[in-house]
């Protein structure tokens, strides 16, 4: 297919594991921050008896659901950066190879204006797969404040997380980590939104689509990332 | 240590305690400790016939609030007489003695009931400036600990100062106070009893304990006993099903708090504090802090001073903006920011790329007024050299 002169090529770069845990932590997150915002400050006063409302209970539940979701969904994610194909491999996050290194300085040149466009690159640009260790980096502080929160009422086995609430510097520490850590998420989300838009509107490559069909649109000559 | 006065029942009743209360008192002390109604009556022959061992009570930084606490003077219970009949050998705020011969009286103890003795240590130890912010009788806290915990058979920290440092340790702990724990490594048996101050019934239960079992409690990571300290107060809260329900407390005074909703939006600190304050009230049970009304503040957590503030606060602030500033106000703020600069970003990507559309047309046109047109319009060449996006020749990306 010729766009603008260039001779895009359909590509499989996502494959399943990766495109079904980023939706299933999409979803997860969307759910965990409208449920989790309430659990910090609950907006919704139920009127009458208290016996005849469970808002804040649902709401809890919920959000321990989907917690559930994100957290396997996250490991799953990283045990498939080890046994996954290239593109899902974790040198698609840790720059490994000169090229990375290289693509990265010309993304941060691309985002500072300095080039036209972004040097192209088959899975993840190296600069936004830099970011993703971080990502990742916060979902484990999430899932593991989480877990220390959780331990404080459960009665189970869970009880044993517990031992993560020094870390934190107990239940309040671990709630405001949290709390904190979600805001940067969120953060974390509109510039991942707004350079899906912009790599798909300058390279043309697809990138919002590919991650519903696994194609990305690139030039037959790209590189492999980690050449 | 020595034993019980023989007529114990004589004593009691002389102090306007019945048989049937000191009954009572046992069966209440079993079901604190989440013992079955038969532990009653050994808790009861323990107490009357068993040998009491000494204690020794000793103050440091503290406000004497755990032995107000533990003296509470409303009425003669038979956890004061329990407590008469032990042997405190040593109680600054209690006793007759002073100066030297209380001096004596203590390293009486430690001479003759070598590793036979409890200690009871409230307030924290202060180590700055060679720990004179804290001297009795020529020597500082933290010599007297030494001194006297070591050879403990057991030691008990009474109150958030000795158990976990407390409030002379909050930032910025001016005069390096110390919980015990951490003041004096190497104590055989600790107990901690965190909370501001210390609930008298969890002390005497322990005690009891003790006298019954001839052992301690379960304890958990902290050195609490876990039947007084193995719950949030959130769990065991008489306002939980309003927690559960969405119904909050919005602002002093309002209908919520007269109908006596959940106080967790104006700071209540239940679900961060473990200690079984719903279930055996203070002062007899007469009523405590969210009973009547206000929110917890988790006074038995460690470092409770500085992770438990603002008390009347979910959350505390983020550092850089005011304290009262709520964390979510705060998080907007940032997202705001970060959307706001993509967005300049995006604006800027937009002029750029338009204004270079437009240099093409322009020098495209001029192209063509100046040459003549060569050929009807080709198809777009292999190689087109000027695209209707000027490539920058620093841009190798097709094949860099």
């Amino acid at each position: 297919m010729r766009i603008e002169g260039e001779d895009l090529r359909p590509l499989y770069v996502w494959d399943r594991v990766v495109r079904y845990t980023h939706w299933t932590i999409v979803l997860a997150m969307t759910v965990l921050a409208v449920t989790g915002v309430y659990i910090g400050s609950p907006f919704i006063a139920a009127p009458g008896e208290a016996r005849e409302h469970f808002v804040m209970g649902w709401a809890k539940v919920i959000h321990f659901y989907a917690a559930i979701a994100f957290t396997l969904a996250v490991l799953s994610r990283i045990l498939w950066m080890f046994i996954g194909p290239r593109r899902s491999s974790w040198r698609q996050f840790i720059p490994t190879s000169r090229r990375r290194w290289r693509d990265m300085k010309g993304t941060i040149l691309f985002y500072s204006f300095f080039r036209e466009r972004p040097p192209r690159t088959r899975g993840h640009n190296p600069l936004a797969g830099a970011m993703y260790i971080g990502v990742f980096g916060l979902y484990l502080l999430m899932i593991l404040t989480g877990l220390a929160l959780y331990s404080v009422s459960s009665y189970s086995y869970m009880r044993g997380w517990s031992f993560l609430l020094p870390w934190f510097h107990g239940v309040q520490g671990a709630r405001w980590l949290h709390h904190i850590t979600m805001w940067v998420l969120i953060c974390f989300v509109v510039n991942h939104i707004y350079s899906a838009f912009l790599t798909s509107r300058i390279e043309k490559n697809g990138a919002i689509d590919s991650m519903f069909s696994g194609y990305k649109y690139l030039p037959p000559n790209t590189p492999e990332d980690d050449e | 240590m020595r034993r019980t006065t023989p007529d114990l029942r004589r004593e009691l009743e002389a102090r306007g305690v019945t048989r049937r209360d000191f009954i009572g008192f046992c069966a209440g002390v079993a079901a604190l400790l989440g013992l079955p109604k038969s532990a009653g009556a050994a808790i009861a022959s323990a107490i009357e016939h068993k040998l009491k061992p000494s204690i020794v009570w000793l103050e440091f930084q503290d406000c004497a609030g755990n032995t107000e606490s533990f003296l509470r003077a409303s009425k003669p219970t038979a956890a004061d007489v329990l407590l008469d009949l032990l042997s405190v050998d040593y109680h600054e705020t209690i006793m007759a003695a002073a100066g030297a011969r209380a001096e004596a009286a203590l390293e009486a103890v430690r001479a003759t009931a070598a590793g036979q003795y409890l200690v009871v240590v409230e307030g924290s130890i202060p180590t700055g400036a060679n720990g004179a912010y804290c001297t009795i009788g020529g020597r500082s806290a933290l010599q007297i600990a030494e001194h006297l915990c070591k050879d403990a058979l057991a030691v008990i920290a009474v109150g958030t100062c000795a158990a976990f440092g407390g409030l002379p340790a909050a930032a910025p702990n001016p005069t390096g106070a110390l919980s015990v724990e951490e003041a004096v490594p190497g104590i055989k048996t600790l107990i901690n009893l965190p909370a501001c101050p210390v609930n008298a019934e969890n002390l005497t239960a322990v005690l009891v304990y003790f006298l019954t079992y001839n052992r301690w409690p379960a304890l958990d990571r902290y050195h609490r006993p876990l039947f007084a300290y193995g719950k949030s107060i959130h769990d065991a809260c008489e306002r939980r099903a309003h927690f559960d329900a969405g119904q909050y407390v919005e602002a002093w005074g309002d209908q919520g708090h007269r109908d006596g909703f959940c106080l967790y939006k104006v700071g209540c600190k239940g679900p961060a504090t473990f200690q079984n304050c719903p279930n055996i009230g203070w002062n007899e049970n007469t009523n405590w802090p969210i009973g009547c009304g206000h929110p917890c503040i988790g006074c038995a957590e460690p470092q409770f001073w500085d992770r438990m503030t603002p008390f009347y606060q979910h959350l505390d602030g983020v550092p850089g903006f005011n304290a009262a500033t709520h964390i979510d106000r705060v998080g907007l703020y940032a997202t705001g920011a970060v959307a706001a600069a993509f967005a300049g970003h995006g604006l800027v990507q937009i002029t750029k790329r338009a204004a270079a559309r437009h240099k093409a047309k322009v020098e495209a046109a001029k192209a063509e007024a100046t040459a003549p047109a060569p050929a009807p319009e080709p198809e777009p060449a292999p190689a087109p050299a000027p695209a209707p996006e000027p490539v920058a020749t620093t841009d190798k990306d097709g094949e860099s």
